[in-house]
């Protein structure tokens, strides 16, 4: 079975972003692009079910010639093959889910895996469009995914619990934080990464439904500091209570 | 200048990262030369001892005063310069390690010492010449330092240039800034050849500034440090890699730490570090991707260009493969977020140890042992043998590429603990018998003394005080850090 997984490059959730001087895009200068972390529990899940059931990973991502890098990462975790969809400048989510859609047919990939939304512009929808566009199944924000035959059950993370759900290929389903825990890539995967090529194709894009007239930073906070945003932070605070505050 | 006198405002002050405790009248938090000055004229007239602390983060007590005043550098902390064109900073001692590492990054510079700890002041990790993984390829603290500032017990201010003022015959001759010459009979002892951060440094050819770098506070205060940068690597290379067989991770690193130190070899690690499976244990809550098939991990780092990356990977798989390293589950960092995860992998063990015994109610007996290179396998085996032997939980990890060892005992109640400490110095003379030392990073403190002892003998340790009572004649700087107090009264 050819499983896809749709990865984007986005900035850096460390890196400090500033607004373009035409006032709605992101400044690129001294910005640290990443493969989006959500994407990184989808890769995981796809590599993690090619090894259970045998098949193929294919990793789609739509952007220019620095999305490479994310794309050989993606391949260092493991993934066979990769399809660049060039295009440049900003897309809306619909153009990019119109152009991974494209090309999910012409892979004929059953099973497509995205991160539940890219941290840059968080629309959180790319993956339920494509599934749209597409005809699929949809399974959002799952945090955990069974395979069986054409049978999916998974579990969706929704607010105060967790709802299980069944449907069947051909399925879209988007990663949350949970599903997995990412591998690193390998020595191995990593001098193997290098040597592997990817495709590179012009992005069917069509028209844009959506433009951006301006982007402003919030107002500036108090000074504070975050230590992270989640359960797995409180060792980090805790050191930082026990070391630098001493009040532990 | 703040000046705590209320003991309820000062507890912080008391102890350190190893909860060794002590009391004083005073807590000053300077924020010049005269202020410091004012806090020593004083103290030195009235024979009132002084503790310097950092962050506090040491683990030997030499930061926690036992009596009379604390000279806390907190509100020196100021990163005077950096200077990108001839790659050196000039820093105040109370700047955080961690920030001076971060505005040195955001210039677009590196500078390679890299404590574990990364809370600890710039003035600290002079003091105790603190070093890290990369000590491994680039030396200790000691190696960066090209100009420090000091001032002395007797308020005479000392500038120390590298390279400006050597021992000769034996002897060294300092110049205080306002002229005061001060002659210094320089002994000759032999160190060992390893990594080593016990008593003061001294060889034949001794620079001045050296003297005072890892000197404990012993010496004098710092007061201004310039410190040597260089280009960052284009790339670095980080791996973990797992072994389930120990012995073959050993021999890893001991093939891994021979191709580094041969000019002629791709592989040139800046750092080898090792856990072992207790170590893992420890680790594998907080990171489930350890391979359940592992029974100890070397962390690598390597740095490369874009063109020699192919063959510097592939000379890495060649040796892991060699000793059967599991390398499909091995762990790559892509990306500086990535390398700063390992970073805290190794950081993580430390602390979860340490956060360990305080929920427990435990006690943690550490060694900071190096030995020769050729020695290591025998001290390696020697040490988990004995602490087996005597059935104590333990975890042993450490910068194996230094051969230097943290073998942390957790002894689980006070016949324990007491089995523990016997074991800390038997482990300590047989590094010494072996040609090592008992403290090749975290110094000697309060707490270290007499294993100190052990390892240079009575005459050595006479020497250095001696070396201490000229500076300080009144012994107010430190007292109680690396020389019980019979060595520092007159005709000791």
């Amino acid at each position: 079975m050819k499983i896809a997984v749709c990865v984007s490059h986005v900035p850096d959730t460390a890196t400090k972003v500033n607004v373009g001087s035409d006032g709605k895009s992101i400044d690129p200068n001294g910005v640290t692009y990443v493969l989006n972390p959500y994407d990184e529990f989808a890769i995981e899940e796809a590599l993690k079910t090619k090894e259970a059931v045998e098949g193929e990973v294919v990793i789609l991502s739509v952007g220019g010639e620095n999305n490479k890098e994310t794309i050989r990462k993606s391949l260092a975790m493991g993934a066979d093959a990769a399809v660049l969809l060039k295009s440049e400048g900003e897309l809306d989510s619909f153009q990019v889910a119109r152009a991974l859609a494209d090309e999910i047919k012409n892979q004929n990939a059953q099973l497509v895996f995205f991160g539940k939304q890219s941290v840059d512009y968080d629309n959180q929808i790319v993956g339920q469009l494509t599934a749209g566009i597409l005809d699929y199944n949809c399974i959002s924000v799952a945090v955990d995914f069974k395979l069986d035959g054409d049978k999916i059950i998974a579990e969706r993370e929704i607010e105060g619990g967790r709802e299980v759900v069944e449907t069947t290929l051909p399925a879209v389903v988007t990663a949350q934080k949970g599903l997995n825990q990412p591998r690193y890539a390998s020595l191995k995967g990593i001098m193997a990464a290098k040597r592997k090529t990817i495709e590179e194709k012009d992005a069917q894009i069509g028209e844009s439904m959506v433009s951006i007239i301006g982007m402003q930073k919030p107002a500036p906070k108090q000074p504070g500091k975050i230590v992270g945003e989640d359960a797995s932070a409180a060792p980090e605070l805790a050191r930082l209570l026990r070391e630098e505050a001493k009040i532990i | 200048m703040i000046i705590k006198s209320n003991p309820e405002e000062f507890q912080d002050y008391l102890s350190d990262a190893a909860n060794f405790k002590g009391e004083c009248q005073k807590v000053f938090f300077p924020e010049s030369n005269e202020d410091i000055l004012l806090i020593v004229h004083e103290a030195n007239e009235k024979s009132i001892p002084i503790a310097i602390a950092g962050n506090r983060t040491g683990l030997t007590g030499s930061s926690v005063p036992l009596s009379g005043y604390v000279i806390a550098t907190n509100n020196l902390n100021k990163i005077i310069e950096i200077n990108k064109e001839n790659k050196f900073a000039i820093v105040e001692p109370g700047v955080l390690l961690s920030e001076f590492q971060a505005k040195i990054k955001e210039a677009g510079l590196f500078y390679p010492p890299d404590p574990t700890e990364t809370n600890c002041f710039m003035g600290g990790t002079i003091a105790t010449n603190a070093s890290g993984a990369k000590s491994f390829k680039f030396g200790p603290t000691r190696n960066f330092v090209e100009m420090l500032e000091v001032i002395l017990a007797t308020g005479e201010i000392l500038t120390l240039i590298r390279g400006e003022n050597k021992v000769q015959n034996g002897m060294l001759n300092l110049i205080t800034d306002s002229g005061t010459a001060i002659e210094l009979e320089i002994p000759s002892i032999k160190s060992p050849k390893t990594k080593n951060a016990a008593g003061y440094y001294l060889t034949q050819h001794l620079d001045a500034i050296d003297l005072f770098i890892g000197s404990e506070g012993t010496l004098g205060l710092i007061t201004k440090i310039k410190l040597r940068l260089i280009d960052p690597p284009q790339n670095i290379f980080s791996t973990v890699l797992f072994f389930e067989d120990e012995l073959k991770a050993l021999q890893f690193v001991k093939s891994a730490r021979g191709k580094s130190k041969d000019q002629n070899q791709l592989l040139d690690a800046l750092g080898l570090e090792f856990f072992d499976k207790r170590a893992l244990n420890f680790l594998s809550k907080a990171y489930p991707n350890i391979p359940t098939s592992a029974n100890s991990a070397v962390w690598i780092e390597q740095s490369y260009t874009d063109d020699s990356a192919e063959d510097v990977f592939g000379s890495w798989i060649e040796l892991a493969d060699k000793f059967d390293a599991d390398i499909d589950n091995s762990w790559s960092a892509m990306t500086d977020s990535e390398r700063a995860k390992f970073v805290d992998f190794r950081h993580a063990i430390s602390w979860k140890i340490n956060e360990y015994i305080t929920q427990k109610g435990l006690h943690k007996v550490g060694t900071d042992t190096a030995v020769p290179e050729d020695q290591f396998e025998i001290f390696y085996h020697f040490a988990q043998k004995i602490v087996t032997q005597n059935k104590l939980e333990f975890v042993t990890y450490g910068h194996f590429g230094d051969c230097h060892i943290h073998l942390n005992m957790l002894p689980k109640n006070s016949e324990e603990l007491k089995t523990a400490k016997k074991l800390y110095g038997v482990i300590c003379r047989k590094a010494v018998e072996l040609g090592g030392t008992i403290s090749a990073e975290h110094g000697i403190g309060k707490l270290k003394r007499d294993y100190f002892m052990e390892m240079y003998g009575e005459d050595v340790i006479r020497q250095m005080a001696k070396l201490k009572r000229a500076l300080d004649p009144n012994g107010i700087l430190s007292p109680g850090n690396i020389f019980d107090e019979k060595y520092l009264v007159n005709n000791a």
